[in-house]
C-alpha cells in the first residue's frame, strides 16, 4: 500500500514535471488553448470588430506562462518534499483542475487541441481526455493519502538529489518539445 | 544507510518519465517524418464546411494609403511599430456568415505564392474580386514580408493563424493553396491557381449561389 501511495506521488509529480517543461518550449501555442476557456468581451461577425472577439493574446500568454511555471514549481516541490501535506492537497486541487478544464473542453471545444503537454502530444479535447483526467484526479486523490514519516524521511541530500532530478528530467521535456515543434515548422505547407 | 522508500519509488518514477519521453519523442518524430514522406491530399473536399480560423493580422508596410500628409516612420521602423500596434489584435475567420470568400494559403518565402499575391492583387485592382473577402495566410514569421514585394504591395488581408488545428479542415499541404468558399460556407472549389483565368474561376464559383435542394429532386411524371 505504501509504495503505490508513493509511487501515486512520484508519477504525479513527475507528469506535472514533464506538463510544464513542454508547455515552456512553446508557450504560445499554449496560449491558443487558454484563449479558449477566457471570457470573450464582444461577439460580432464582421471581420473589423472581432478582433475584441477574444480576450487579449498577451493575456493568455501570460496565463500560459503562469501555468507552465506553476506545473514546474509544484511538480518539482512535491517530488523533492513529499512529506509536505499541503504540496499534496495543492495537487490534488491541481488535478481537479485538470478535470474541470477537461471536462469544460469537452463540453464546449470538443476537438480543439489542449496541448496539455506542448508538442508532445496532440491530444485533444474528446472523451479519452476526459477519462484521462479523471484517472489523473483518482491518482491525485490516492496520492494524499498519509503514509508513515519513515517512508519519506528524506535528508538533505535526498531532497537535492530530487530537486536535481526534477529540472533534469524538466529540462528533457523542454528540449524533446521545442525539438519537435521545430520539425513540425520545418515541413512545406501549413499542417503536419 | 538505509535508503527512504519513497527515494527509491521516486527514482523509478523519473526513469520511467524519461523512458516515455524518449519513447514518446520517437514515435513523434517518426510521425512528422512520415507524414513528410508521404504526398498529402491538397485543399479540403468540395462541398465540406472547413472550420473559422483565428489568425493574427499582419499589417502590410507598403501598399496602403497615408492617413494623413505628417511624416512618418518607414522601412524597418514603420513595418516594426505596425507588428506592435497589431500584436495584440486577434482576428477570426468564419466561413460563410452571407459573404463568399476566397482563402489563399501563402509563404512570402515561395515564389509561386507570390505570383499568386501578384495575381489576386491585379484582380482585386479590376475589381472582379468585389463582394468577395479574400484572406491571404501565412506560415512564415511576419517579417518575411519584407522580403517579398508583391506581398507588401499587395492590398489584401493578410493574417497568420495562430492555431495549426484551425487548418487542419483546409489540408494546406502545400503551398500555394486557393479556397473558394461560398455564402453558405462551402467549399466550392479547391485547388492550386496562378493565373488570373484560374482566380477567375475560383471567385465565379462562390459567388454562384448553391442549387437549392428541391432543384436538384429528379423530376418524375
Amino acid at each position: 500500500m505504501p509504495v503505490a501511495v508513493l509511487g501515486a506521488k512520484a508519477l504525479l509529480a513527475v507528469m506535472l514535471l514533464v506538463a510544464g517543461g513542454a508547455k515552456l518550449a512553446d508557450p504560445d501555442s499554449f496560449a491558443v488553448s487558454v484563449r479558449l476557456f477566457l471570457p470573450r468581451r464582444h461577439r460580432s461577425g464582421s471581420p473589423s470588430e472581432a478582433a475584441g472577439l477574444l480576450t487579449s493574446q498577451a493575456s493568455a500568454r501570460r496565463i500560459a506562462w503562469a501555468v507552465a511555471l506553476a506545473e514546474l514549481g509544484l511538480g518539482g516541490a512535491s517530488l523533492a518534499a513529499p512529506a509536505s501535506w499541503p504540496l499534496n492537497l495543492a495537487v490534488l486541487a491541481a488535478a481537479c483542475c485538470f478535470a474541470a478544464v477537461s471536462g469544460i473542453g469537452f463540453a464546449f471545444h470538443r476537438g480543439r487541441s489542449c496541448r496539455c503537454f506542448g508538442a508532445l502530444s496532440g491530444r485533444k479535447f474528446d472523451l479519452a481526455g476526459l477519462a484521462r483526467a479523471g484517472a489523473v484526479a483518482a491518482l491525485a486523490g490516492g496520492a494524499a493519502v498519509p503514509v508513515t514519516p519513515a517512508a519519506v524521511a528524506l535528508t538533505p541530500a535526498g531532497h537535492g538529489l530530487l530537486l536535481a532530478g526534477s529540472a533534469f528530467i524538466a529540462f528533457i521535456a523542454f528540449t524533446a518539445a521545442r525539438s519537435l515543434a521545430v520539425s513540425r515548422d520545418a515541413l512545406p505547407g501549413m499542417v503536419s | 544507510m538505509r535508503i527512504p522508500l519513497y527515494l527509491a519509488v521516486a527514482q523509478w518514477a523519473l526513469l520511467l518519465a524519461l523512458g516515455l519521453l524518449v519513447v514518446t519523442a520517437y514515435r513523434q518524430l517518426a510521425r512528422v517524418l512520415g507524414q513528410a514522406g508521404t504526398p498529402a491530399e491538397l485543399g479540403p473536399p468540395v462541398g465540406s464546411r472547413p472550420s473559422q480560423i483565428v489568425y493574427q493580422p499582419i499589417p502590410v508596410p507598403a501598399g496602403e494609403p497615408p492617413a494623413s500628409d505628417r511624416a512618418e516612420p518607414t522601412g524597418l521602423a514603420q513595418l516594426e511599430a505596425m507588428l506592435a500596434a497589431a500584436a495584440d489584435a486577434v482576428r477570426v475567420f468564419t466561413p460563410g456568415h452571407g459573404q463568399p470568400a476566397l482563402v489563399a494559403f501563402v509563404d512570402p518565402t515561395c515564389p509561386s505564392c507570390e505570383q499568386l499575391v501578384v495575381t489576386l492583387s491585379a484582380a482585386q485592382a479590376a475589381g472582379e474580386l468585389a463582394g468577395l473577402r479574400v484572406l491571404l495566410l501565412t506560415s512564415d514569421p511576419p517579417a518575411y514580408l519584407q522580403i517579398s514585394p508583391a506581398f507588401q504591395a499587395a492590398g489584401l488581408e493578410i493574417g497568420r493563424a495562430l492555431d495549426r488545428g484551425d487548418l487542419e479542415s483546409y489540408r494546406p499541404s502545400a503551398t500555394p493553396l486557393l479556397v473558394a468558399i461560398d455564402a453558405g460556407g462551402v467549399v466550392t472549389k479547391a485547388g492550386t491557381a496562378l493565373r488570373a483565368a484560374e482566380v477567375r474561376a475560383f471567385s465565379q464559383s462562390c459567388l454562384v449561389p448553391a442549387p437549392r435542394p428541391e432543384a436538384l429532386l429528379p423530376v418524375t411524371t
